[in-house]
């Protein structure tokens, strides 16, 4: 695999969607711009702009496809590439963390896929890593196999057996979850995805203004209007719910098939139905694991499993936490983590914050809530104060992630609970933690209170895990269990 | 709980309110802009002074006090296995940071540091950056070698 290979033609393609994509709104202004009657050859630079661009964007990807080549050679991925500066990136195949496969629907049609190679670089961010845009899956598995053996060559030059049994049994991987369609449903119907969709709905009605006419159909709102609240308010409920079937649908293409196994020391992902992905985490590159639940959720018995993972493939951009079980029930969750993770332990019992620290879990919950109550007050006189009705909830609120927050210490691992909305479990292993802090402010120290920060890398960052308003006591007991000082 | 063993230098303490000294110039000067306001318009003359009051109480805080207690506070320890550090006026901090996880160490040099013979220090993990701010500048250098040397052995367990 030594000579120089170049990606799929259709690559072009994609990379002037791509391209595209990120000009759309320049695009758009320009063609508001250019949208008026025409008088002279000056109204005509919109249309000729937006021409160009296109020109220009479709010519790049023309040109930057002839020019990227990728050759595996001498131990290192050799990749050159670049439109007007050539560009060289060669990555020793012993720093490949992963290559993380995906498919979108342009590539299924040629059998192709995108491929991305995570890196174990410390820097992070997009221009660490390296990306195929679009090769064929035989390609793509030519490569992955050239890497695998490389790498394995490196680690098992004495013990050749070995390697081939390896071989063998990453074939049949074992697969830890697979969704199923009654929890993809779930997982679907109790996202907060509805709110995305309505705001979109917006985005998208306020973009062709021109085209709608607007004031006829508010003339036809004034009619509504006589015909009752009563259809109204069914015509409301009728676009939430559409809304949330919407809402359903994406999550269901997003996360269809979404399977989970385990293969050599890494964590593999799967999932999508439109565009399908395959991620690869190593198992040793695994900074912590979070439980999480959505008061839905965490009702019907059910959680979602993420990693926070030192590589950079994330599942939003600018963060590394991905999610490896989107939904499932929080005992089989636990079971299943017991089985992938062997080094953490999941059953630890938390030992809950002081009765004292309440008062100020709900004394910020309602100092949230104050501006707008004392606003509300201040500009609907007298009625307003029924805003103060607002503190209940605070209250209730604060009360809960009171209740929520926990921590446990134990041989080689620190476990934190709190609640934003969700309730986040949180499993760090002390060798991973980057560094750990206790604060006591000055209210703290008169109440014999103390929080604790501790981070986690994530991404290119940290992530930082907060046990807040422990009893002093317990957080020294953390900060020593972390202490690596002799003890006595 | 046993505090950090070593406080940071002495001079530290002149460098702060030297720099306290800079930030209330930007205060001072927009009192004399209101005091000046206040002859011109004739407004009362107690206005005047509680400008003044603000003034003398903002200097002695920023001065006088803060820098003291800062220092009072600031301790650190760099132990074979970790680095301690312990700061905060009214919120106080305390830190570890395990050899292991150090990436890197820097010594870094302002003016005002510079001039009286300090330096900062700088420890940056995979994912945070601690700063220990005003050492003598040989001590620093030579942390910050003992601390690149340990963060090395740790690695090769």
């Amino acid at each position: 695999m030594s000579d120089p290979k170049k990606l799929h033609p259709l690559s072009t393609l994609l990379t002037f969607f791509r391209e595209l994509k990120s000009l759309v709104l320049p695009i758009v202004f320009l063609f508001f711009m250019g949208n008026g009657e025409k008088h002279n050859i000056w109204d005509y630079v919109p249309i000729i702009g937006i021409g160009a661009v296109i020109l220009f964007v479709l010519v790049s990807g023309v040109v930057k496809w002839l020019r990227f080549t990728y050759r595996l050679e001498e131990n290192e991925l050799k990749i050159e590439y670049g439109l007007f500066v050539k560009k060289k990136r060669y990555i020793p195949v012993e720093r490949i963390q992963s290559l993380d496969l995906s498919a979108g629907i342009l590539h299924r049609m040629f059998g192709l896929v995108k491929i991305r190679v995570e890196t174990a670089g410390a820097g992070g961010g997009s221009d660490s890593e390296a990306e195929l845009t679009a090769i064929t899956k035989a390609e793509a598995q030519a490569l992955q196999q050239f890497i695998n053996e490389e790498k394995s060559r490196k680690v098992l030059a004495n013990k050749q057996d070995a390697r081939f049994e390896k071989a063998e049994s990453r074939s049949d991987r074992d697969i830890f979850y697979q969704a199923g369609l009654f929890e993809l449903l779930l997982l679907a119907a109790t996202s907060g995805g509805i709110g995305v969709v309505i705001s979109a709905v917006f985005a998208f009605l306020s973009q062709f203004q021109d085209m709608i006419p607007y004031e006829k159909i508010f003339k036809e709102a004034a009619h509504f209007i006589e015909m009752g609240t009563i259809v109204i308010a069914i015509l409301v409920f009728l676009v939430l719910f559409v809304a949330w079937v919407i809402s359903i649908g994406l999550t269901l293409l997003r996360y269809a098939g979404f399977a989970l196994s385990k293969e050599e020391g890494n964590v593999v992902i799967q999932k999508g139905l439109l565009e399908k992905q395959q991620l690869t985490i190593p198992m040793d590159r695994i900074q912590g694991i979070t439980i999480l639940e959505n008061p839905l959720r965490q009702m019907l018995g059910y959680c979602s499993v993420h990693l926070e993972s030192a590589g950079g493939a994330g599942e939003e951009k600018g963060s590394a936490s991905m999610v490896i079980i989107p939904m499932v029930k929080k005992k089989k969750a636990l079971q299943m983590l017991a089985e992938l993770f062997p080094d953490y332990c999941f059953s630890a019992s938390l030992t809950p914050l002081p009765l004292r620290s309440a008062s100020r879990y709900i004394g910020r919950a309602c100092l949230f809530a104050t501006p707008p109550v004392i606003a509300a007050a201040w500009l609907f006189w007298p009625f307003g104060l029924w805003g103060l009705t607002a503190f209940l909830p605070a209250l209730l609120y604060g009360f809960a992630r009171f209740r929520a927050a926990g921590w446990n210490v134990s041989a080689g691992q620190l476990t934190v609970r709190t609640r934003g909305v969700s309730l986040q479990t949180v499993f760090m292993l002390r060798h991973r933690i980057q560094s750990l802090e206790m604060i006591k402010t000055w209210r703290q120290r008169q109440r014999k209170l103390a929080s604790v920060h501790s981070v986690v890398k994530s991404g290119a960052t940290g992530k930082k895990i907060k046990v807040t308003d422990a009893s002093a006591a317990d957080a020294e007991e953390i900060y020593q269990w972390y202490e690596l000082r002799k003890k006595g | 709980m046993k505090e950090p063993a070593k406080r940071i230098s002495t001079k530290a303490l002149r460098v702060w309110r030297i720099s306290g000294v800079i930030s209330s110039v930007f205060l001072w000067l927009l009192l004399i802009g209101a005091s000046v306001a206040i002859f011109m318009n004739q407004w009362p003359l107690w206005i005047f002074f509680i400008l003044v009051a603000v003034g003398v109480a903002e200097v002695l805080i920023v001065v006088v006090i803060l820098p003291n207690m800062r220092w009072k506070r600031w301790r650190y320890e760099v132990r074979e296995r970790e680095i301690e550090l312990q700061r905060g006026v009214f919120i106080v901090r305390r830190t570890l940071i395990p050899m292991t996880r150090v990436q890197h160490v820097d010594t870094k040099q302002g003016p005002l540091l510079r001039k009286y013979g300090l330096g900062a220090i700088h420890i940056s993990t995979a994912a945070t950056i601690h700063e220990i701010p005003a050492v003598e500048i040989e001590e620093a250098e030579e942390m910050r070698k003992v601390i690149a040397a340990l963060a090395r052995v740790e690695e090769d367990v």
